[in-house]
């Protein structure tokens, strides 16, 4: 009982910890002066100006876009990926695994420059589509790891007799593999998103000039003004995602454990 | 052996092309002496090598982001020992709690860093409604302290998920033995719990270790005049003088410092478990 | 499970679809047979304020359509990357001029068929980045100066020197910037050497690290410097004209100063691209940015400085002081010059070195 207690007092300074900046800027997006001064002087004025300022909710669309994109193929070349690990014995299979992972081991200061260059010497321009794969391949080695952890734990003489059985194999997948991963995709998907969606810099190097994902927008409205108006936006999305968390967890508490397994 | 090619091929594809190349290309960019036109050279390493400077800096980026790693380590795991063994319901709460924070953008948080941390900002004003502090101010806000406090807030939580997904795993029947042997706690943590918690906290490890090296934003606005890194050298090479060359230099070091304690982490981990 | 798992697909394609939809829609598509103005400027930069620029679109039956750049480097590589005889208008600024001009990227401006040009400030008509051999190949827009800024209420004293910023008195209080051009020529100035090309880096080293104990921070960008100066944190600093306007303008007690030493200026100009097809309409885009109304409207909405001389008739008088809207304030300005890749190399390497002391 003691050490239960102690649990949960640590749980709770941890949590003060990771929620102290976000309730900062949560308070200044209902205060009243431009540059956060305090004392605090509650208005809802920065939650009106948010609804006229296209710019800003253009890019958060854009960012969202981006994100389930992102998501969408991570989910899909994850899968791919993790089907063919599991059952392969190409002796490639090693040197395929440490591919998957190496974007994790290199700062994505170094991976958005280095793709620049790539651009750079095709003399390409930036464009959305290189946009978009940089943030898949940022975002594929985490989808990997939660998809792998699931296959891993799957038995798959349920393949076996479903072959033995006469169903040939898109049936399988479909009737057996796929329900069976489908909450680590969702789990998969969700972390790609979360990372393409808060990802600044590698965005920074490659976003096309005049578009613009949330992070961009906040960094350029810092050099020109920055007003309260994102902390509204930052706030704006935080109830969204909780409201959809919330949701997602309510219709599918059965199979949530498996999420984070 | 060779078949359902189609299924691995697509993401290697995309992996090599925009992953693996453009590091070649970076590298071929590093000996060249003026954009795509110059000639070979190895004057950009040379000149950063020579700068005592730049050493420096180097330095004390690596050691900014060793100190980050650590402490994620001794705070997050007692968190996901917590989730793992401790607590038995309300766990996938905390953990999506865990992960929220994710959802404000990393510079947004930065500034609410400042306005927490700064001398007469929030954090002040409660420690001294609470006595903790003096009249004097906090004197955090610009020192290495508070570029330190935001990384260590933006890099917890795939600290915490990587150990906890390995505790998770772990068969708690083995800490029971252990006690039923009357093993006392600091052993059985030593000896069990650790031991198998190793590949968790090794891949944190890198999670944290890896992309702390590459951070520019939070050192310039929490560091004050304190606050240049490599990260905001290799920034500058790129956005403020056309130096992509040196940049790429400055860049490959990076990577081989990365590729030294990632290399020097994994063989750890694989070494008496 | 089944039933859910199909409900939780379903919620995530529809999720992914509207969010397609949604940023789709915000494309425009109006090929309507009008001539199309192609323009690359800085986003959110005046030109591209949809109100302003419906008058001149209905005025010549005209699209006007915008590309943005990020940096003049990039608007540099556009012009040589296929850009000549797509773009017509751009905005570039003295750190690439020379090199466009020299390369032949742009045409010459006859500034005889520009009603407005009459009423430019004399001192940029003769930049000398802006023409070569006689010939006019860029005609300037905005401006803006890069002086002092204090917080009247801390310091009661008179500021007229930059060397307030080296004053041990405000040592903790003041933000210095953290850009390696302004760095150098501030440090100029306080030493009387010529800023645009100093002549003595090692002085100019020593003076920058004397100054670096003294900061509260470096700041980058101009909001950090406002929340700073909101927050208490500095009483002066380097700063900008146009953001220290907007500041007042928001109740702030600040005053800015162009110091006796001189201050750094900026100008940026509007060129037209080698064989552009549109010649004469890029001509009257350029005259209706220069024209009275243009400038005011946007002075007044906070843009940088107007360079049209009529516009400062209308203007708030205590504005024009401060912001230095002056002959007399402009002679005191070094415009930031034309820079070989070289020399900005070194001297950013040099800001790099003080950063590290």
């Amino acid at each position: 009982m003691l050490k239960k207690g102690i649990a949960w007092v640590y749980t709770c300074i941890i949590f003060t910890f990771l929620y102290a900046p976000i309730a900062v800027l949560m308070l200044m997006s209902f205060n009243e002066s431009q540059y956060n001064s305090l004392p605090f002087q509650f208005s809802t004025r920065w939650y009106n100006e948010l609804a006229n300022n296209q710019t800003l909710i253009d890019s958060s669309l854009t960012s969202i876009y981006v994100a389930a994109i992102t998501a969408l193929f991570c989910v899909i070349l994850a899968t791919m990926l993790m089907l063919w690990i599991v059952q392969t014995k190409s002796p490639l299979k090693k040197w395929i695994d440490s591919l998957i992972i190496l974007p994790l081991t290199i700062p994505w200061l170094i991976l958005g420059l280095s793709i620049l260059l790539l651009l750079n010497l095709l003399n390409w321009d930036k464009n959305f589509y290189i946009l978009l794969v940089g943030h898949i391949i940022i975002s594929l080695p985490y989808t990997v790891m939660v998809i792998k952890a699931r296959l891993q734990s799957l038995d798959f003489s349920i393949n076996e007799a479903s072959a033995s059985l006469g169903a040939n194999e898109w049936t399988t997948f479909r009737k057996i593999t796929f329900p069976l991963l489908f909450p680590a995709m969702l789990a998969g998907g969700f972390l790609a998103f979360v990372i393409s969606f808060d990802n600044f810099i590698l965005s920074y190097f490659l976003i096309p000039s005049g578009q613009s994902t949330l992070p961009i927008e906040i960094y350029s409205s810092i050099k020109f003004g920055f007003t309260p108006e994102i902390n509204a936006v930052s706030t704006v999305l935080l109830a969204g995602t909780t409201i959809i968390i919330i949701f997602i967890v309510t219709v599918m508490k059965a199979s949530l454990k498996f999420l984070f397994k | 052996m060779n078949k359902k090619w189609w299924l691995v091929s697509p993401p290697v594809f995309l992996l090599i092309s925009f992953c693996v190349i453009p590091l070649f290309i970076m590298v071929y960019y590093s000996f060249l002496s003026d954009g795509t036109t110059g000639h070979l050279t190895l004057q950009n390493y040379l000149n950063f090598f020579q700068k005592g400077f730049y050493l420096k800096l180097t330095w004390k980026t690596i050691s900014t982001s060793l100190l980050v790693t650590i402490i994620c380590i001794l705070i997050g795991f007692p968190m996901a020992y917590i989730m793992a063994k401790v607590i038995n319901s309300g766990k996938n709460i905390i953990l999506i709690a865990i992960i929220i924070p994710f959802w404000t953008s990393q510079l947004v948080r930065a500034y609410s860093w400042q306005n927490l941390l700064r001398d007469g900002g929030i954090l002040e004003i409660i420690l001294r409604k609470l006595h903790i502090i003096g009249p004097e101010p906090l004197g955090i806000l610009f020192t290495q302290t508070a570029v330190i406090i935001a990384l260590i807030h933006i890099f917890f939580p795939y600290m915490v998920i990587t150990i906890y997904m390995s505790l998770e795993k772990m068969d708690t029947s083995l800490i029971e033995a252990s006690k039923s042997l009357n093993a006392g706690p600091f052993t059985t943590f030593w000896r069990i719990i650790l031991p198998l918690s190793k590949p968790g906290i090794i891949s944190g490890s890198i999670l944290v270790f890896v992309p702390s090296l590459g951070v520019f934003v939070e050192p310039r606005i929490l560091g004050g005049t304190e606050g240049s890194v490599i990260g905001t050298v290799i920034e500058d090479q790129f956005f403020e003088i056309y130096g992509w060359n040196f940049g790429a230099a400055v860049a490959f070091i990076l990577l081989m410092i990365v590729f030294i304690s990632t290399t020097v982490l994994s063989k750890f981990a694989k070494e008496e478990v | 499970m089944k039933k859910k798992s199909l409900g939780l697909a379903l919620l995530f394609i529809l999720l992914v679809v509207s969010a397609i939809g949604c940023s789709s829609s915000s494309t425009t598509t109006d090929k309507d047979g009008k001539k199309e103005l192609i323009v690359v400027n800085w986003k959110d930069y005046g030109s591209d304020d949809p109100e302003v620029i419906k008058e001149f679109e209905e005025k010549y039956k005209v699209k006007v359509t915008h590309q943005y750049m990020a940096s003049e480097e990039e608007l540099l590589t556009k012009l040589r990357t296929g850009g000549v005889g797509k773009i017509d208008v751009i905005l570039p600024n003295a750190s690439i001029l020379p090199i466009a001009i020299e390369e032949n990227l742009i045409e010459e401006i006859d500034s005889t068929k520009l009603s407005n040009y009459k009423n430019i400030f004399e001192q940029f008509k003769n930049l000398p980045e802006n023409s070569k051999n006689n010939k006019i190949y860029a005609v300037p827009w905005v401006w803006g100066s890069t002086g002092i800024a204090y917080n009247s209420e801390d310091i009661k004293e008179e500021v007229n020197s930059v060397n307030i910023l080296w004053d041990e008195k405000y040592k903790g209080k003041i933000a210095f910037r953290d850009d390696f051009n302004d760095a150098v020529m501030t440090a100029a100035l306080a030493l009387g050497q010529n800023p645009n090309s100093p002549t003595n880096l090692n002085e100019i080293k020593s003076k920058l690290i004397d100054q670096k104990q003294l900061n509260r921070t470096y700041w980058k960008t101009g909001d950090e410097f406002s929340k700073l100066f909101a927050g208490k944190q500095i009483s002066v600093g380097l700063m900008w004209s146009g953001q220290a306007a907007a500041m007042k303008k928001n109740g702030e007690p600040i005053t800015y100063v162009i110091p006796k030493e001189g201050a750094i200026g900026w100008v940026d100009n509007w060129a037209i691209v080698k064989d552009s097809k549109n010649q004469d309409l890029a001509l009257k885009f350029i005259d209706f940015m220069l024209s009275s109304k243009f400038q005011e409207n946007w002075v007044n909405s906070g843009g940088p400085n107007p360079v049209n001389t009529e516009v400062t008739k209308n203007l708030d008088p205590e504005f024009v002081q401060q912001m230095g809207i002056n002959e007399e304030t402009i002679a005191k300005l070094h415009f930031i010059s034309y820079h070989s890749d070289a020399e900005k190399k070194t001297w950013n390497e040099m800001w790099q070195e003080v950063k590290a002391k």
